[in-house]
């Protein structure tokens, strides 16, 4: 601290001063010297010493201003000249800018406004109570905009199943081609690698017990079992739920959602519909291919680097998988994660504000919000399932 | 067409008051709209002119007050009825507001899909009619974000006429196009106020327009946030009794 105020003393001798205070009796002139420019440093120390000069002469009632040796000067001097003012008529003193050029006169006129510094909110017993109070009121608008969205979505849904709604197939077909066969290949690529990394850590464990067929065992039920769903859904999360947020949260900032709601169309059934309906349409598919795509990384694993056959790591996966029901339950799983992508998503561009940075924040929340609900529906499935003994 | 001052109102306000939340933007509005005419709702930034008009295209619930297009009232009729009443309607948004997933065409043909029985070649044909209407034929495959500021509010005029609305809301029609285009858009609204007979709503600041457009108008003051008078512009220029109202018609001239 104190090396800095010595080094802020040399830079203050070193560099020209702009400012210089000359005191006669009562009085004190000021006068404003050299050039005064935004990119100047001495300039900042041109109110420190300011200051200064104000706490050493209590006594001085009257300050006059002077150019006579000013050069150039920009809006620096302005912002100066507004911080003595405002010194000046706080301590009821005179403030003197008669000597000074016309041009800097006026532009202190118009600057007169301006307060500067902005008074710090106080923290009071009343202002916390305040503070608390419009959170939770907040909160519980939030709770309720949630639980209204969820509720208009049901019975969208509901009215979509029997044929009564206004969205459109068209629609539906879109979004069913963005967010399922655009999203073949990033699917194929983690749940290969996701598969090709299971048997490999596996294989190593496994080893040491000599049972390295099990690596079969191991890579099936845990792709069709949890990470296939689990994979889909993250990736899903990231693509299409941040797609949907930024989608309709630029709708929203273009007025668009508005003028759909004039037109008397929901933006529910419209918008939020389609996307959802093809999510879970797409979503069960494509954990079924990331099932299949993920047990082939580990026949790969198990016969280039394992040296199985290909008939046995096959005929070790059809044991291992037992009934249909392994299956089913990732799917299950994953129909879950489908619908929390596409309602988080939605609701996330739907409820986001209108600007920009709204925006980037409900994108960003929606992935968010969507792969921690993903991971806590997944744990409580897992927990479900132990429970009731469907493992 | 008998003069607009003997015309029955098509749309009435009585006592409304609009706020958000706890802040209060207009209170005690009351004022009609002759049917077929022009009716600019006037007043300096920030007086509430948008406010007014999202609560009466049904976008925003006011705080007291009713709104009544003929018979009908807007915020107490239950949400299919207020559906009916907002169908007759057409709105255009300050910037157009198009649905940047769809081109022209299927801007304005997505209303007469969600409320016509009409074929889609019929649909196309009507389409293509309206974007005709407002001098954009030929763009029917054009992306919103492919037009300029001006087409792209003829576009939102062709789509908020689609459905033949009786009353048509227009915010800001003036605002960030250069004075030629703001003009060919007067002259279009003025067209299609005297051949098809709508009734305008417009919200606006742009004196030149007013002028050319209004056969009555509002102002609304933001200090006392309420309509300080009803009356055609050309009136309130001569004879209103307020400064601020002269003053604003007159761009400050007048003191």
């Amino acid at each position: 601290m104190s090396d800095n105020a010595s080094l802020i003393k040399k830079q203050e001798e070193a560099s020209p001063r702009c400012v210089r205070l000359q005191r006669e009796d009562d009085d004190c002139l000021v006068f404003l010297q050299g050039n005064w420019s935004l990119e100047s440093a001495e300039v900042r120390f041109a109110h420190a010493e300011w200051k200064r000069f104000l706490t050493a002469n209590p006594t001085v009632s009257s300050f006059r201003f002077s150019a006579i040796e000013l050069k150039e000067w920009d809006s620096a001097i302005i912002v100066f000249l507004n911080q003595c003012r405002h010194d000046l008529t706080e301590l009821n003193k005179d403030f003197d800018t008669s000597h000074l050029p016309r041009g800097i006169v006026r532009l202190l006129s118009l600057s007169l406004g301006i307060r500067p510094g902005k008074p710090r909110s106080e923290f009071t017993l009343n202002s916390s109570i305040d503070y608390l109070e419009t959170e939770i009121v907040q909160f519980r608008d939030r709770v309720l905009g949630v639980a209204a969205f969820f509720g208009e979505w049901i019975s969208g849904f509901v009215s979509a199943l029997i044929g009564r709604s206004g969205m459109r197939v068209r629609d539906l077909f879109g979004v069913c081609r963005s967010c399922g066969a655009s999203a073949l290949p990033i699917v194929t690529l983690i749940s290969f690698l996701t598969g090709l990394t299971m048997a490999f850590v596996g294989s190593v464990q496994l080893e040491k017990f000599n049972a390295k067929i099990y690596v079969a065992d191991l890579v099936c039920l845990a792709m069709v079992r949890e990470m296939g769903a689990l994979m889909v859904a993250i990736v899903m999360a990231g693509r299409t739920g941040a797609a949907f947020a930024a989608e309709l949260g630029s709708m929203k900032l273009n007025e668009e959602i508005d003028s759909l709601r004039t037109f008397g169309i929901s933006p529910m059934q419209f918008l939020v519909l389609p996307r959802t309906m093809g999510l879970l349409l797409m979503i069960p598919l494509l954990t079924l291919y990331a099932d299949v795509v993920g047990i082939l990384g580990g026949l790969t694993v198990g016969t280039q680097v394992m040296g199985f056959s290909v008939m046995h790591y096959f005929e070790q996966t059809q044991t291992a998988l037992g009934g249909i029901w392994e299956v089913y339950s990732g799917l299950v799983k994953s129909l879950v994660f489908g619908l929390i992508i596409g309602l988080v998503g939605c609701y996330k561009g739907l409820a986001s504000g209108k600007d920009s940075a709204s925006l980037g924040r409900s994108v960003t929340s929606a992935v968010v919000t969507s792969v921690t609900l993903i991971v806590v529906a997944d744990a409580l499935f897992e927990i479900a399932f132990s429970y009731l003994d469907l493992r | 067409m008998t003069k607009v001052s003997n015309q029955p109102a098509v749309l009435r306000v009585e006592n409304l008051n609009l706020s958000y939340g706890d802040y209060e933007v207009l209170s005690e509005v009351t004022f009609e709209v002759k049917d077929g005419s022009c009716l600019v709702v006037m007043g300096g930034s920030g007086c509430g002119k948008s406010t007014l008009l999202k609560s009466l295209v049904g976008l925003l619930e006011p705080a007291g007050g009713d709104i009544f297009f003929g018979s009908n009232n807007l915020w107490s009729s239950s949400l299919k009825e207020r559906e009916a009443v907002l169908r007759g309607f057409g709105v255009l948004f300050q910037g157009g507001a198009l649905w940047s997933s769809m081109n022209l065409i299927e801007n304005v043909s997505l209303p007469l899909e969600t409320y016509t029985e009409l074929s889609d070649p019929e649909i196309a044909l009507v389409a293509e009619y309206k974007l005709g209407l407002v001098g954009l034929s030929g763009y029917e495959e054009f992306y919103p974000s492919q037009l300029s500021g001006g087409m792209k509010k003829r576009a939102g005029l062709a789509r908020a006429m689609a459905l033949d609305p009786k009353i048509l809301f227009f915010d800001e029609p003036s605002a960030g196009l250069d004075p030629l285009s703001s003009r060919r858009l007067d002259d279009l609204i003025n067209e299609l106020k005297e051949s098809l007979g709508i009734t305008f709503v417009v919200v606006s600041h742009e004196l030149a327009s007013i002028f050319e457009i209004a056969d009555d108008s509002i102002f609304l003051d933001s200090k006392t946030k309420t309509l300080l008078e009803q009356a055609s512009p050309t009136w309130l220029l001569e004879n209103s009794d307020h400064d601020h109202v002269r003053s604003f018609l007159s761009r400050g001239s007048f003191t």
